[in-house]
């Protein structure tokens, strides 16, 4: 097994201090080039420190994590997202470039500082130019001395699933939004791995039992997992306790979470197979020499085979909507705040294909959008001003909100909400169309902070409004990151400009106490000429006027055109000239008959 | 309807048809002309007559349904990821066919002439024999011999040329939708004798003719340009990775950077495509125009006009524009309209080299 490694050299305290003591955890992330073979096939892979797989973050509730990333790619920017972390009071930190942060420039650093108040099974990653397949994502686990199910495990283990690639991003990206691929077909991973490695060993001793937090940190395909011989017992999902759950066969979409106990046998004689298998309803075709399988072993004893993983029939796996959360949060009812999305994918002038949330493709902002929440005084509030094409929704406090969101494609879509988990109060079955509004709601709903939609069907959530913030929400498939299919919540703006302040700048908050964005964070803009102020467009002066604003390209021209009226015209003229030359040269011939 | 009815063939065998029906109208006419006061050897050569083109139509069907049966049943469906390419390439080998052959169609009136002074020649050779009284039987037996032999020869030489032209155009097109066009046109064709020989006039004939080659250069020109359409689909079928006509009529269909026109309906690949595909068919018409398409379209057209226009010149000054005069003057014309069948496709040749110039300049305009 390779160990997800803490390679923090600096990760501190926490694991022998109580469980009433906040530490502060720090880590010290170069983020580098390194070379790694996860499936014998060797490249180019972003490590830290010189190591990949990359650390896993560990923290216990209440913990404070100090990160002080240096960018040391040299030819690529760069950002760290923590996902599933509400982030609540430091919004800052949350990671998405052109959101919350500028990209950290090649060369330069950056400090992430937060506290962790939620338990669970997280991941980090990057969040800028669909970089993170490149290999910097990894686990961040946040232990709870106080879990409802601290008594029924008796260790921990992490267990990591992801797709991978051999190509590296940019050049995929270029090529997966061209006028070549008009379909949007994404590209098909190469290999699955297990704890970024396959054929992986789990050293497990009979009779005992193990609270596996499994994490599909891939960039596109969901996974289904199994373990041979073993029931999995489901108590967590994406930081949220669940009601145990009994479970033979889990899916983990691209940045889903899963903590499953699992008791060993008590004869240790031989081992079995945990295979994970990657989804192949997503590729639209499926390389004959595609292994989508990989597999790993719950070791009993080293001596004995490892066993073949049996084929299965079908792929039945746990309904994870049938969950219930353990706290028993009841259903928020009558949402406030209720907007329809619309997924679908089609194509720009350019001939490349997009994602589109309402007819409207993501396309970064100039300025930060926290950023313009912070510098537009009272207008924050006004949709308008974060750009015609970052899908803003603008919250306010306490509100209860209802995201419906219906599928017009006929794919799978794991879809993040950041800042938040949300109730999943209604999911549709395949084919099942828009949202009707006529659904009996679960009186406890499932939370967590990724939820597969189904092809062609509908998916609602609600969440309350209880964090300040510019959260995404947005499509975990990678592609469609880069393609579009993001909107942006806009939780109290005012709030923002009252807790948070852009230090030093004409924009610093009024309020003393407002927490001040890290320097670091100002100087990634200002290295890069990214202005920290204004609209969408870096507007200052008039924040409803957008001229200049980052757009898509053109819309793809609709049917007969000016230059097409004339092509036509002139290939009718030519055809009739032509016929009328033919007429003539054959009535030359007339006078000759007799 | 293009599945079932190929257009260019039914022009094909049309043409061809009528060839032979202005031949055999001539003979009949002349048999009723000359032996008129015989009913029984007239009879008897009208049937000679009659059984010589069966015989070549019999032949004709044996030899060209074996050989076009044959190429289908080697060739079938095996042309795969490259089929735009071939699809492209026949095209274009059978607008330039067609191209060819119109113009020896709008000319095939002259054959009027050409065919009597056949006739009369053979006769009057003929008649020279009379004198020896030995050779009476000869003659007779000779006389029956060309009744037979002339339809039949003529039947099977503009069938062996449909049978190429079929062949040649046919390549691209679905083995079913051959056999309906030749019945239809083989019908059109014995009509248009009919009328030759009922009326024994070429005017109302001549205008049709007209017509109707205007509509085969229409097609032709519509091939034209789907062929180069093809081989423009087949490239972008490599960009992408599959075929295009999967994806339907939408984005992705076509390729953007070359697009002159599109619109998301009217494709006529798709189910067939229904007026569409028939309207694709005679004109070539596409619902996403290429720059290549519609410079092919009208590149076609302009290389025809030009043609006529110098055949034209041609035949008023015996000699080619921007040539000098040859120092030989043409012969009579007699002669002249003799060699008629040899000019009209001697000049096409030259719009059929012209169009393959054609085709070679928009190819190194793609690359």
């Amino acid at each position: 097994m390779v160990p997800p490694s803490a390679g923090s050299t600096l990760m501190t305290l926490c694991l022998l201090g109580s469980s009433a003591l906040a530490a502060i955890v720090n880590y010290d992330f170069n983020i580098s080039w390194v070379t790694a073979q996860p499936d014998g096939f060797s490249r180019p892979t972003i490590g830290i420190n010189g190591e990949w797989p990359i650390p896993q973050i560990t923290a216990n509730v209440g913990d404070r994590v100090i990160i002080n990333v240096v960018n040391g790619l040299g030819n690529q920017t760069t950002s760290l997202h923590f996902h599933g972390l509400y982030m609540n009071g430091t919004p800052h930190m949350d990671g998405p470039v052109s959101v919350t942060q500028c990209a950290i420039p090649p060369g330069g650093s950056f400090v992430y500082d937060f506290h962790i108040n939620q338990p669970g099974t997280y991941w980090y990653h990057s969040h800028d130019s669909g970089q993170y397949p490149d290999g910097l994502r990894g686990a961040l686990i946040v232990k709870d001395p106080d879990s409802p199910y601290k008594d029924q495990y008796d260790e921990e283990l992490v267990l990591t699933l992801s797709d991978w690639y051999h190509d590296q991003m940019p050049g995929q990206l270029a090529r997966f939004i061209s006028y070549a691929n008009p379909t949007g077909a994404e590209p098909v991973p190469k290999s699955a791995l297990m704890n970024d490695t396959q054929n992986l060993d789990i050293k497990v001793e009979p009779g005992k039992t193990y609270m596996f937090r499994i994490i599909n940190m891939g960039a596109f395909a969901g996974q289904y997992l199994w373990f041979e011989g073993h029931t999995m017992k489901i108590v967590e999902v994406d930081g949220i306790y669940t009601e145990a759950a009994e479970a033979d066969m889990i899916y983990l979409t691209a940045a889903q979470r899963y903590s499953v106990l699992i008791t060993t046998k008590d004869d240790a004689s031989s081992n079995f197979a945990i295979v994970g298998s990657m989804d192949q309803d997503l590729f639209d075709a499926v390389p004959a020499d595609l292994n989508p399988n990989v597999t790993g072993w719950l070791v009993y004893s080293d001596s004995a085979p490892r066993p073949t993983p049996a084929l299965v029939d079908e792929f039945e796996p746990f309904d994870d909507f049938t969950l219930a959360p353990y706290d028993k949060l009841p259903l928020y009812t009558d949402p406030d705040y209720s907007f329809e999305l619309r997924v679908e994918m089609n194509n720009l002038g350019d001939g490349a294909n997009y994602a589109w949330f309402n007819n409207i493709t993501y396309v970064r902002p100039k300025v930060n959008t926290l950023y313009t929440a912070l510098t537009s005084g009272n207008l924050a509030t006004n949709p308008a001003i974060y750009g015609d094409h970052t899908n803003p929704f603008v919250l306010e406090k306490d509100q209860v909100v209802e995201i419906v969101l219906d599928n017009m494609d006929p794919g799978k879509h794991p879809f993040h909400l950041h800042g938040h988990a949300f109730q999943t109060v209604a999911r549709s079955e395949e084919e099942a169309g828009d949202y009707m509004y006529n659904e009996t709601l679960p009186a406890y709903p499932m939370r967590r902070d990724t939820v597969m939609v189904r092809p062609n069907g509908n998916l609602v959530l609600r969440f309350k409004a209880d964090n300040p913030g510019i959260w995404l929400f947005h499509c975990h498939i990678e592609w469609h990151v880069a393609s579009g299919l993001i909107a942006t919540i806009v939780e109290r703006p005012l709030d923002l400009q009252n807790t948070l302040s852009l230090a030093g700048s004409p924009y610093a908050s009024p309020n003393s106490s407002a927490l001040a964005i890290p320097t670091s964070h100002i100087e990634a803009c200002t290295k890069q000429d990214i202005s920290i102020a204004g609209n969408a467009a870096g507007n200052q002066d008039d924040l409803l006027d957008l001229r200049g604003q980052n757009a898509p390209p053109a819309p793809l021209p609709e049917g007969f055109t000016a230059k097409g009226i004339v092509a036509m015209t002139f290939s009718i003229v030519a055809a009739l000239l032509g016929m009328a030359v033919i007429g003539w040269y054959g009535n030359l011939d007339r006078k000759d008959v007799k | 309807m293009p599945d079932v009815f190929a257009v260019p063939i039914f022009f094909i065998v049309f043409r061809e048809c009528v060839e032979v029906s202005i031949i055999v109208s001539l003979l009949l006419s002349w048999q009723k002309q000359t032996l008129g006061s015989d009913p029984a050897i007239n009879k008897k050569l009208r049937r000679q007559v009659w059984y010589g083109c069966l015989a070549g139509l019999l032949v004709c069907f044996i030899v060209g349904g074996g050989m076009i049966g044959s190429f289908y049943g080697l060739h079938i469906d095996k042309w795969g990821a490259t089929e735009p390419y071939w699809e492209g390439v026949f095209s274009i080998v059978a607008s330039i066919i067609i191209a060819a052959m119109g113009a020896a169609l709008l000319r095939v009136s002259k054959l009027q002439a050409k065919w009597q002074a056949k006739i009369h020649a053979s006769f009057d050779a003929k008649d020279a024999t009379k004198a020896s009284s030995k050779w009476e039987r000869v003659k007779a037996w000779t006389r029956k011999y060309f009744m037979f032999w002339l339809p039949f020869v003529t039947v099977l030489r503009e069938g062996a040329e449909a049978i190429i032209f079929i062949a040649g155009v046919g390549l691209g097109l679905p083995g079913r939708s051959i056999p309906l066009p030749v019945v239809v046109g083989l019908a059109a064709g014995a009509v248009v004798g009919v009328i030759l020989y009922k009326g024994g006039n070429f005017a109302p004939v001549h205008i049709f003719l007209i017509v109707s080659t205007c509509f085969l250069y229409l097609v032709a020109a519509g091939l034209f340009s789907k062929g180069v359409w093809f081989l423009e689909s087949g490239a972008w079928n490599k960009i992408i990775g599959g075929d295009a006509a999967e994806t339907g009529s939408g984005p992705g269909s076509y390729d953007i950077r070359q697009s002159v026109w599109h619109v998301n309906c009217c494709n006529p690949y798709i189910n067939g495509g229904g007026g569409w595909g028939i309207f694709n068919a005679i004109l070539g018409w596409q619902n996403s125009a290429t720059v290549g398409s519609v410079v092919s379209y009208n590149l076609f057209w302009l290389v025809t006009i030009l043609t006529f226009l110098g055949m034209a010149f041609n035949e008023k000054n015996g000699r080619w524009p921007l040539m000098k005069a040859k120092t030989v003057d043409r012969k009579g014309s007699e002669t002249d309209s003799g060699s008629e069948k040899d000019g009209g496709i001697a000049y096409p040749e030259k719009t059929a080299k012209r169009d393959t110039e054609t085709v070679t300049e928009v190819q190194s305009t793609k690359s």
